[in-house]
Formats: C-alpha cells, structure tokens, sequence
C-alpha cells in the first residue's frame, strides 16, 4: 500500500496533472468554462477513487488532519492560516477591481446567401456555375490578362485600403475595424465560397446582411453604388486568380469547377519547397534573381508604383505620401549618404511604412523580396556602378534626462518646429508649403506619434533618419549640422519622449461617474489628470468625396458624468486650424455618434446610419461651437436648430484640439439618445480637417465602440476582500478547533 | 525667384565677379576675343507675384516679390545665361559661393565650374539646401543658424535647381559648366571675354523662358556682336 501522504499527494499531482493537459496540450485552446466542467469531473473522479475503501480514505485524509490537528504542525498551520485569508482577499479584489469590457458579441459568419440579387434594376442570379468575366475568357483566352489587369486596378482603388494590397485582409486602414476585414488570402473565406456569393457581398455590404445572426457589425459598404457588375466580377477574378483559390462551385458536378494556376506567395513558397532552395539558399545568391523579382513585381507592386516603375500605378493618384518613383534613385529610408543599400531596400519591404499604405512585405518568402531588391534597382540609372557609402552615425547615446534635455535644446536651435511644430505633432509654422521631389503635398511627421515613423520608432531609428535625411522629400540631413556629433543621438533621444511607445487603442469608453461642477475649459486640471482613451480613425472612403488620406487619425476621449449631466472631452491633433470666422474656406469639426435607438441591440451602419438605422450626433465645429444633429446616412446630417441642449467649448494649442462637449442625461427630444447609467450603448467618432477640404463625407471615422455611463465608483473593491479574507480565516480557525476536538486516528496510521 | 531691388546689384555683382574670377586668365595664350550682346524679351513676360511670409519674418521680411522673369529697361531680359557651349572656360581662381540672405538665394542664379561650392547662411534662422541634380548627387541639407558655411561638391556640369523647404518662395538656380559663361544684367547684355578664335555656338539658357542659340565666328582681340531674343510663354 502506499505512503498515507503519498496517496493525498498523488491525488493533487493527478488534479494538477489534469490542469496542464487541459490548459495547455489541448489545442485550440477551451473556453474558461469547459475548462472548470473538466476538472470538476476530474476532481470527482478521483475522490470516488481514494474513497473507495476505508484504508484508501483513511491513508488520504491522513495529511489533512494531521496539519489541522497535530501539535508538530502549528507553524505550518500559521503560516496556511495566513496565506489562505491572504489569496482569498487578493482573488476578491482582483475580480472587484477588474476592468471592464465590452460586450461579447457573437455571430454567424457567413450567412445563407440569397438565390437572386436585383443590381441596379438587373436581376442576376448568384447560382449561375460560371461568371460573365469567365464566360468571355472560356470564349476569348486573350481577354484573361485584361480582366485580371482590371480587377487589380479597381481593386487596389478601392478595396486596398482595408483588404490590404496582400489581400490578407491588413490595409492600412485595417487596424480600426473590428471585427477585421476579411483576409482573402486564408482558408476562412472566398476559399469556401462561390463567386456568386462573393458578388453578393460586395454588391450588398454590410447593409445587405440579412436581419437574422445581428449584430454583424460590419463596416463593408454596397458597392452596388460605386461599381458597375463588370467591375465586381473582375475583382472577383482578380482575388481568386490572385489568391490562388478555386472558387467553390455550387452545382453537384465537378466539370464546372475552374481551376486557375495557383501563384502568388502561396506559389513562390510552394516553388521554393519544390526545389529544395530553403531560406538558406538565399544567401547563396546575394545579387538576387531578376526574372523572380520581375514577377512579384508585377504581381504585387506594379498597381501602386506602375509597371515601369516610375510611382505611377492605377492606385497612385489616390495616395499620399506617394508611391515612390524608383526612376529618380531617391530613397527616403536609408542607413547610407546617397543610395541605399541593398539591406535598407530589403528592410523598407519587409517592415512596410508605418503611417503610409506601403505594407509590411514580410508575408512574401524571403527569397523574394531578395529578389524585389535587385529587379528594383534596375528602373532608373542611378544604381549602375554607383558606389554605396554608410552614413557614419554617431556612436549611441542612452537616453537619459540629461540627454533628452540636451535634445530639447537641440531641437530648438536647429528648429525641427518649423515642420514638426512646437510640441512636435507635425504642424509646420504657417504658410509652409511642403513638397516631395515630384511636386506632391507632403506632411511632416507627427513626433507624437511614433508608432507612425516610415522607417521605424527606436531611437536609432530616429537618430538615422535625422543623419541621413529622407531624400526626395523636405526633411534634409542633420548630420554635420549639429553642434555636436553626438546630438544626433540626444535629438532623437529627445523626439521619443515626445510620444509613446504605442497607442494602445481603447475597446471601450467608460463615462465616469462624478459629483459637483464639470469644467468647460479643456485645459482645466480636471480634464488633464484623467487618463484618456484613444480611438483609431480612418478616412471615409465610401461614399463621395471620399478621404483617402485623413489627417485626423486618432482621437482622445475622456468622459464624465453627473446625476444631470453627460461630459465628453475629445482631444485630436490636426496640424492646421480653419475657422470660417477667420476666413478660412472650411471648418474644422469633431462629432460623436450615437445611435438614435439605444438598445434594440441593432447598431445602424457606422457611416452615419441609414433610413431604417438613424443617429444622432454631438458635434463641435470651428467658429460655430457645439450642437446636435440627427443623421441617416453619410451626407445626409441635419444639424438641429431648435432647442439645442448641448454645448461646450474648443481650443487649438500647437497642432491639437482640445474640446468638451455637454449635454443632459435627458434627452431633449425622442430622436436624441438617452444616457442611462449602466448600460453599454454604442459611440463612434468623427473628425474634419477644414484646411484639407474636409466637409461632408470627406471626413476621419471610427468605427463602433461600447461606451458606458459607469455605476460611483463603489468601496466594494476596498470592502469586499477584507471580509472575504476575515471569513476564510474565521473557517480555518474553526475547523482546526474541531478537528483537534475529534482528534481521530489520523495518527494511528502510521502503520497501516 | 527674387526681389527687385536686390537685381541690379545682384545681377551687376555676379557679372563682375565672374568675370574678374572666371576670366582673369587668357585661354589661349595667343589671347582670345570677346562675345558680347544683349538677350531681349518678346512678348508680355508674367507679371512679378507678391506673397505675405508669415515665417522668419525679422530676416525674411513681411513679404515677398516673386520675380520669375526680370525685365529691365528696352525689354532687356535680366538672369539668363550665355554661354559657349562648344569651348572650355578658365579653371576659376576661387570657390564659388552661394548666400542665403534675407531668405533669397544670393546671386539666384549662380554660375560655377565644376567643383566645390561654400554654402553661406547669412540669416541666422534654419534654411536647407535642397538640390534637383541628376548627374550629381542629389542632397538636401540642413543649414541651422549657427552653421554659417558648408562645402558642397558639384563635380559634373549641370544645371541645378535649389530650394530651401523651410521658406517655400526660396528657388535659386547653380549652373555648373565648363565652359566660357556670363549672366545678363538687368539691361540683358552681357560680356564674354577670353573666347579662343574660331567658330563657336553661342547659348542662352533662362530658367522659365527657355534656350536659343547661335553661331558666332570669334577672331583674337575683337569684339563680336549677337544678340538673342526669348519669347514669353503663355
């Protein structure tokens, strides 16, 4: 028979066995909730087990009673005595203290598709096994490289932004939707559909989605509006072909089923297995292969910086910064004096540039991207037997306070404000008219925000840049203008205490509750104590105008409220301010969007609603001070005129807004929303940047966020712990004292 | 491109420098001959455009004339370039220069030989020199305040056009060439001195209006004549 302590031992190393395995050798992981059920039934098991005679019981209990009774053991009962009060009030507090989160919302992911659509007045069945653009390429093979052309051109147009130029659903406007963009690229999507039901979705949206599995949440437009049918079935034969799926065929036979050559990175990595050449073959041809790096090229570069090279491709009007020319043999992200070496190009399309829709190329093998260097370089003249210098920086400067003030001076003797502004949140001094080599409006960098730095956020990062400057752009070389060579390193050392490491986005809104008077100056120490939420904003790229390159990319919300009150304070940066009072031809504004019916669990179309999903919005615009609008759908805001209960104030302080905007708990009318403490209800932001033309649609958008009117902040967290704590101490006490009282023959079992 | 009342000394500065420095030194030692004439206007040139600067403006000033095309008296056309584009110039006894003053590039149109070039910042505020080259390696450099001089190299014959991003109305043009070159005054005429005989081909480069050019027949120790005339754009 076993040790008596070994069989209780045994019995916790079965349990704790049982908690691994389930926790962490399952894989997907299992829900919190299947997890306890599991070990429950573990637990019983092998109490049934150990119970199972009275010797088995008794060798089990053994250890137990022996540390709730035995004199030998008094401080070993301390110190459990102590430590299990303590545990218990830590876990009550960490449950009392915990932060809130949004709601869970689950929801079917693809939804029956109907049989029939009507576009544009035609009906056009979703059954048919093959699409027009494939009929006329099974008739004329030659019209193939033109539809796939097309699609690509109307595509990265329109779709990039959030679908990604790698069709892996991360475009850089991606990062501020949820639920994400689809990734089209992965198994998940048009890999288990028909093109029929692809076209479906796009022709409809998001506001096509049945009514059923809501809410869906989903920011994709009807772009029945924008897009003829042709389009839409060319981008269809563009994300397969592209891709490198099969669309799935929904007739019972296979003969229908199309099957294009797969390529794409899926292909290169299939390739690069096929022929043995694993990543460390690379290195065994460093000048790269040209005919390769033509191909994805071609493949996933021409559409934003042309075929020939020259920044022209399809999608290139519509970006800003600019695709970039590789004709002129000026590169803005380089560790060198002149050109930049091949590891800076290789660097530049594997990590992308943040803040610009150049995506990180990482998901290509690397083999490719090797080649991408080479095939790169031969577009203009200026590679041809050119010699490639390092920049010589500076030996590295720590940050450290005396650095970064050293950095502060720096800053101000050799006046980074000029472009960057005073407090370096990318406003240049007035009238500056910034321009690339090519004669585009350009726009400094915001310091603030270095998660959006092109050639990356370390502060040698930074301290590169500054030495080498970003060619075919303003910002010039500071490397021999400096005092001395080593401010290189307190500038940059300097420009990264200006912001934070990350953004780290908000998920949820909390309105905090308060007593007495709520400020309406924005800078009022009030506002500047709290911590702030931020909230990711992308442009408005759906309906005409449309902003493609929104100035306004983040907003700050903190907000509070009182037993008659509601209080937002929204803080954005924007680098120039426009106030028609002032003359200036467009206002800048901001707006808060709520839904006009809380609580049906449906939230309308986050572009401002629609006619059977209305919002209501508080707004703030320059020269005219906060209102109240109503609106049902984009472009189509009524501001109200009568019986605005809103109001608040603005000001603009080196590149950033700050403004607090107020309204009563009660709605004024039944179209305004009503703030009820303790629910969750939706909130989306808008911004306008007036001197950029912003007006209308053409306007900065979030997406949907929860946001809650938080009960006072209660003692439970202070109070509840302690007692728990008190009474697990109090439990102890009194089954030790009994225990010794019936003192059974725990003892006695030493020899059994 | 610049004001007004800094042309005439500008224009009369630049002229005798270069010639005083370029031409200081006979090319071939038999002595050569000179070209010299005048460039004129034809046609309405675009009207000069004044901007508010709202930036620097203790050194800049409150404000700027744009002079894209200067025309002095008899339509004589100010700022363009001639030179004998078949024949080399003397090696220059001196660096050129180029100043930033009052936020203009002094001269606006600078005409050196291949080699270094001191970059002077006589403002005390942040300028940056920003160069289109093509043949030459293209550089944008800051220039703070307490930097008053950078050297540049400008090796091959091109002509550059330089601006400073900090104060966007800050255009100037660097003409690098080898060969025999002079810039009109604000009368348009122009003198080049020290041209080996022969038949040359005489051109004038303005950088709005464009080039023409001639041929021009040089004998030692005489002056020859010509004259160019530039269209306005429209």
């Amino acid at each position: 028979m076993a040790q008596p302590r070994g069989k209780f031992l045994q019995a916790v190393l079965v349990v704790v066995v049982a908690y691994l395995i389930f926790r962490y050798a399952i894989q997907p992981p299992m829900p919190f909730s299947v997890l306890s059920l599991y070990l429950f039934i573990t637990v019983v098991a092998v109490l049934l087990y150990v119970s199972s005679d009275s010797d088995s019981w008794r060798a089990f209990l053994g250890p137990l009673w022996r540390t709730l009774a035995a004199p030998d053991r008094h401080v070993f009962r301390l110190v459990l005595g102590v430590a299990i009060p303590v545990l218990i009030g830590y876990y009550a507090y960490s449950q009392a203290a915990a932060p809130v989160e949004a709601p869970v919302e689950l929801r079917a992911v693809h939804p029956a598709p109907p049989d029939t659509i009507t576009f544009r007045g035609k009906e056009i069945h979703l059954q048919d096994p093959a699409t027009p653009v494939r009929k006329d390429i099974a008739q004329n093979p030659a019209n193939a490289a033109k539809h796939l052309a097309a699609g690509g051109a109307t595509y990265i147009r329109n779709c990039m932004y959030c679908h990604g130029d790698n069709l892996d659903g991360h475009g850089h406007f991606a990062f501020a939707f949820n639920p994400q963009p689809a990734d089209f690229a992965g198994p998940n999507t048009i890999a288990q559909l028909s093109e029929g039901y692809v076209f479906w979705r796009i022709a409809k949206g998001g506001p096509g989605l049945p009514r059923e599995s809501t809410p869906w949440n989903s920011a994709m437009p009807s772009w029945e509006e924008r897009l003829t049918e042709e389009q839409i079935w060319e981008v269809i034969y563009y994300l397969y072909e592209t891709t490198g799926h099969p669309p799935r065929v929904m007739t019972e036979g296979h003969a229908a089923r199309s099957t294009p050559t797969p390529r794409g990175p899926r292909a290169s990595w299939l390739a690069e297995a096929l022929t043995g050449l694993g990543p460390g073959a690379v290195l065994a041809q460093p000048a790269g292969d040209l005919a390769l790096g033509k191909r994805v090229y071609d493949s996933h570069c021409a559409l934003c910086h042309g075929a020939d090279g020259k920044g022209d491709g399809p999608a290139a009007e519509l970006l800003l910064p600019k695709p970039r020319d590789f004709t002129a043999g000026k590169f803005k992200i380089r560790t060198t004096v002149q050109l930049p070496s091949d590891q800076d190009l290789f660097n530049v399309i594997t990590a992308g540039m943040p803040g610009t829709s150049m995506p990180a190329w990482k998901v290509l093998p690397e083999r490719d991207r090797t080649a991408l260097v080479a095939y790169v370089k031969t577009f203009g003249p200026a590679f041809k037997d050119a010699k490639i210098e390092a920049a010589k920086i500076p030996s590295e400067v720590k940050s450290s306070a005396a650095s970064i003030k050293r950095g502060q001076e720096m800053f101000e003797a050799i006046e980074c404000n000029k472009c960057h502004g005073q407090k370096g949140r990318g406003d240049p001094a007035p009238g500056s008219d910034l321009k690339d080599d090519w004669g585009n409006p350009i726009r400094p960098a915001n310091l603030t925000k270095p998660w959006t730095f092109r050639g990356g956020p370390t502060p040698r990062d930074v301290a590169t840049r500054l030495s080498t400057g970003l060619l075919g752009s303003p910002m010039p070389t500071f490397l021999d203008s400096v005092e001395k060579p080593e401010d290189i390193w307190h500038l940059a050392n300097y420009v990264r205490s200006l912001g934070p490491d990350s953004p780290m986005w908000a998920s949820i809104l909390q309105v905090v509750s308060v007593t007495g008077e709520v400020p309406s100056d924005p800078n009022a120490e009030f506002w500047t104590r709290r911590p702030g939420a931020n909230f990711p904003l992308v442009g408005q790229v759906i309906a005409d105008p449309r902003n493609f390159n929104p100035t306004v990319d983040m907003v700050t919300v903190r907000a509070v409220y009182t037993d008659r009150e509601v209080v937002f304070h929204v803080t954005w940066d924007d680098p120039t301010p426009s106030d028609p009072s002032k003359g200036a031809p467009k206002p800048d504004r901001v707006a808060l969007q709520f839904p006009t019916d809380a609580g049906t669990g449906v939230r309308p179309y986050f572009l401002m609603g629609d006619a059977n999903g209305p919002v209501y919005l508080l707004t703030w615009q320059a020269g005219q001070g906060v209102g109240e609008a109503t609106a049902t759908g984009v472009g189509k805001l009524a501001p109200k005129t009568a019986e605005v209960a809103a109001s608040g104030q603005a000001v603009y302080d080196a590149g950033q807004y700050r403004a607090v905007i107020r309204r009563p708990l009660t709605p004024a009318a039944s179209s305004d929303f009503a703030f009820r403490p303790g629910e969750f209800f939706p909130v989306a932001f808008w911004a306008w940047d007036g001197s950029e033309g912003d007006d209308g649609p053409k306007a900065s958008v979030s997406t949907w966020y929860y946001a809650r009117l938080e009960p006072p902040a209660s003692k439970r967290k202070f109070v509840v712990p302690p007692v728990a704590a008190l009474l697990a101490g109090v439990v102890e006490v009194g089954l030790a004292r009994w225990a010794r009282r019936r003192r059974p023959d725990g003892d006695e079992n030493r020899s059994s | 491109m610049k004001t007004k009342w800094s042309l005439r000394v500008l224009a009369m500065g630049v002229v005798l420098a270069v010639a005083a420095l370029a031409w200081n030194a006979p090319v071939g030692a038999q002595g050569g001959g000179t070209i010299s004439g005048e460039v004129k206007i034809s046609g309405t040139p675009p009207p000069p455009k004044t901007i508010a600067v709202n930036k620097d403006v203790e050194v800049c000033g409150k404000e700027k004339k744009l002079v894209d095309v200067a025309v002095g008296p008899g339509n004589g056309l100010g700022d363009a370039v001639v030179s004998v584009t078949d024949a080399k110039g003397a090696k220059p006894s001196k660096k050129a220069s180029l100043d930033q003053k009052g936020c203009e590039f002094h001269p606006d149109v600078l005409i050196m030989a291949p080699g270094e070039l001191d970059i002077l910042n006589s403002d005390g505020v942040l300028h940056n020199i920003h160069t289109f080259s093509t043949v030459n390696p293209p550089f944008n450099k800051a220039q703070p305040k307490f930097k008053k001089v950078m050297t540049e190299k400008l090796d091959k014959p091109e002509v550059v056009k330089v601006q400073c991003d900090a104060h966007s109305w800050m255009h100037g043009w660097i003409v690098v060439t080898e060969n025999p070159a002079a810039l009109t005054d604000d009368k348009g005429t122009f003198k080049l001195e020290n041209v080996p005989p022969g038949k040359h081909k005489v051109e004038v480069w303005h950088p709005v209006l464009g080039k023409q050019a001639k041929d021009v027949e040089v004998k030692a120790g005489q002056e020859v004549k010509v004259s160019f005339e530039l269209a306005a754009k429209k």
